[in-house]
């Protein structure tokens, strides 16, 4: 199709340019809503029948909510960051995944304020941020930075939109997405200083967690681009050379093998001096949390093993590499938030109660042999239903938005 | 400058938990909720009030009353971001605004003596069907977090907390940190004493002698 009739078309039928899907789409869109009204629903149950009813106790007091923040606050990254480092160095792109990977990228930065907004026990206390914001608080930092986020990434794929209708001019283009990287790595940072900061937490309290939030959003943002690009590859939505792939997929090693190795450098610190930055690290090794820890060293390798070994740069490979560096990630937030809660800072005896920990009825010892916080099915309902919300907003992104590769004959 | 403290001695704690009793009925605390709670220190590996260590020669058995410590340097403080928790300039007293708390959790976390705030993770439920304690103790809200007050409302009216009160080995000591010449000042310039995770770098305002 020549590029005038394609502007003809787009004339003359634009809401036909800008559907995309059949049937299945539109079966994957009313399943998400149905899954997003049914987590409404149990998350009115927990707030009227009260939080006891989920896994979080006072000495466990965040659970599956803020592991899943931490994780989408992280798989958001990797959209925003791949499509506007090419532009804001001047580099040449990943072809024409940089619509669809901003999208993504604006799907899961909903999901984790979704999180957020499902971890408060006072929901409609929300405004209050605004009226009496702490400006000191790292949580205050973070609304703010991510409610930042969310409106630059929107600017910037409306800025992408419009740059290649030629409304734009790609300096402005190239001057939006420097901020939005700039913003992009300050999300992952500040997130990680709502943990870092903390000097109760001898897992948490240490300056490297903001470059680790950073390399981590790096793996699994890069992973989520190349599984959802590889899988609108297959049905025809874009168009993509090979070898844009297989930059991505050198990347995702690159960023695998940088995390490993802040991993690494920080287990060495807190294990190196004895004392109780020993029990932190038996307790991820060898503790109730070795079945994350190992998830993740292993499956992280994997990954690498496949991204810099050219005869496995297959596309099922692929997939399967960036499957396993998202689960290993989110084991990776999984360790740091129940490890956060599993050492408890004074180590004397006293009556546990239904409010203390998780496990109260054997005791308090006890409750700490295995992981101290384990989610209730309530939880999980919850965290489905916002999962939920993001599914939605991803498949009619790609019905309704003109996301796919431009001037592509549909 | 107030700096209102409190000054425990482990030497004559007996562990009868009276103490955490008084602060439940003065605070009208919910079921399951303590915000006084009398740790046993005995090397672990036994429970609660229980003697560890072995027998004859070796056993250990001590108790350690803690509740919010009130650091000078709170970290709850810091993090809150409504500024539901605060610190009192008159007094020193860290206290905790249960219209304004959002329920975030955060200061839980950020707090290095786990278990001294306390969520109310259902609504607040009582054994009893009248509420107990002083007059002007505030509504226990459901989904907010609360914990030790230094009992404000009664300090506020130049009361001692009502802990101190039934201490049956005189174990507790109250008053101004910032003072000289106040009691609890002279027992931390007399005695030995010790304050909780000083490498936390919060500077309680919760001695305990030993």
């Amino acid at each position: 199709m020549t590029e005038n009739v394609a502007a003809a078309s787009t004339a003359t039928a634009p809401a036909v340019r800008t559907r995309f899907g059949g049937r299945g789409l539109s079966v994957a869109i009313v399943v998400a809503a149905v899954v997003t009204i049914a987590g409404l629903a149990l998350w009115g149950v927990q707030l009227s029948g009260g939080m006891a009813q989920t896994g979080m106790r006072n000495l466990d007091s965040w659970g599956l909510y803020i592991t899943m923040f931490m994780f989408f606050v992280g798989l958001s990254a990797g959209g925003l960051i791949i499509s506007s480092v090419p532009k804001a160095f001047g580099m040449e792109g990943f072809g024409g995944i940089s619509k669809v990977a901003v999208w993504t990228s604006i799907c899961c930065t909903v999901l984790a304020i979704g999180f957020v907004v499902v971890d408060l026990g006072q929901p409609f206390r929300v405004w209050e941020l605004f009226a009496y914001s702490n400006l000191g608080s790292p949580l205050m930092w973070d609304i703010l930075v991510l409610g930042t986020y969310l409106i630059l990434s929107v600017v910037y794929l409306w800025a992408t939109l419009r740059a290649e209708a030629g409304k734009v001019s790609p300096v402005a283009l190239r001057a939006v997405s420097v901020v939005a990287l700039v913003c992009a790595v300050l999300v992952h940072s500040v997130t990680a200083w709502i943990f870092s900061l903390q000097q109760a937490h001898d897992l948490w309290h240490t300056a490297l967690l903001a470059p680790w939030f950073v390399s981590s959003a790096l793996v699994c943002g890069t992973a989520l681009v190349l599984v959802v690009v590889v899988a609108l590859r297959r049905v025809g939505y874009l168009d993509l050379e090979q070898r844009h792939l297989t930059r991505l997929v050198k990347m995702l090693g690159a960023f695998v093998c940088v995390d490993l190795y802040f991993f690494g450098c920080d287990l060495l610190t807190e294990a190196f001096p004895g004392g109780e930055g020993v029990e932190v690290v038996e307790m991820l090794a060898v503790g109730p949390l070795a079945p994350f820890f190992w998830t993740e060293i292993v499956g992280c390798a994997l990954a690498a093993v496949v991204c810099f070994v050219p005869r496995l740069r297959t596309n099922p490979l692929i997939v399967v590499a960036s499957l396993l560096a998202i689960a290993g990630i989110f084991c990776k937030r999984v360790q740091l938030l129940v490890g956060g809660f599993q050492i408890p800072n004074l180590d004397y005896a006293f009556q546990a109660n239904a409010m203390t920990v998780t496990d109260w009825q054997s005791g308090f010892a006890a409750a700490y042999q295995g992981m101290v916080y384990w989610p209730t099915p309530l939880e999980f309902g919850v965290a489905l239903g916002v999962l939920g919300l993001g599914a939605l907003m991803l498949c009619l992104g790609l019905r309704f938005l003109p996301l796919g590769s431009a001037g592509r004959p549909r | 400058m107030t700096r209102y403290g409190m000054v425990i001695d482990t030497k004559k704690c007996i562990g009868c938990h009276v103490c955490a009793m008084a602060c439940k009925l003065e605070n009208n605390l919910p079921n399951d909720v303590w915000w006084n709670r009398i740790l046993t220190d005995n090397g672990g590996d036994v429970g609660f009030d229980m003697v560890g260590g072995s027998y004859p020669d070796n056993l250990k058995l001590g108790f350690i009353a803690m509740g919010c410590q009130h650091c000078e340097n709170p970290a709850c403080v810091k993090v809150c971001p409504v500024g539901a928790t605060y610190k009192d300039s008159e007094t020193g007293v860290v206290r905790q605004d249960y219209d304004k708390c959002i329920g975030c959790r955060m200061c839980m976390s950020a707090c290095p003596y786990t278990g001294v705030r306390s969520f109310n993770w259902e609504e607040p439920q009582y054994h009893m069907d009248y509420a107990v304690g002083g007059k002007d103790v505030p509504v226990h809200q459901k989904h907010v977090v609360e914990k030790c007050t230094f009992c404000y409302h009664r300090i506020s009216r130049g009361e001692e907390p009502a802990c101190m009160h039934l201490c049956v080995g005189r174990a507790r000591h109250w008053g101004d940190l910032d003072d000289p010449n106040s009691e609890v000042s002279q027992l931390i310039r007399d005695r030995e004493h010790k304050q909780l995770l000083p490498e936390r770098d919060t500077n309680p305002s919760v001695y305990y002698l030993v």
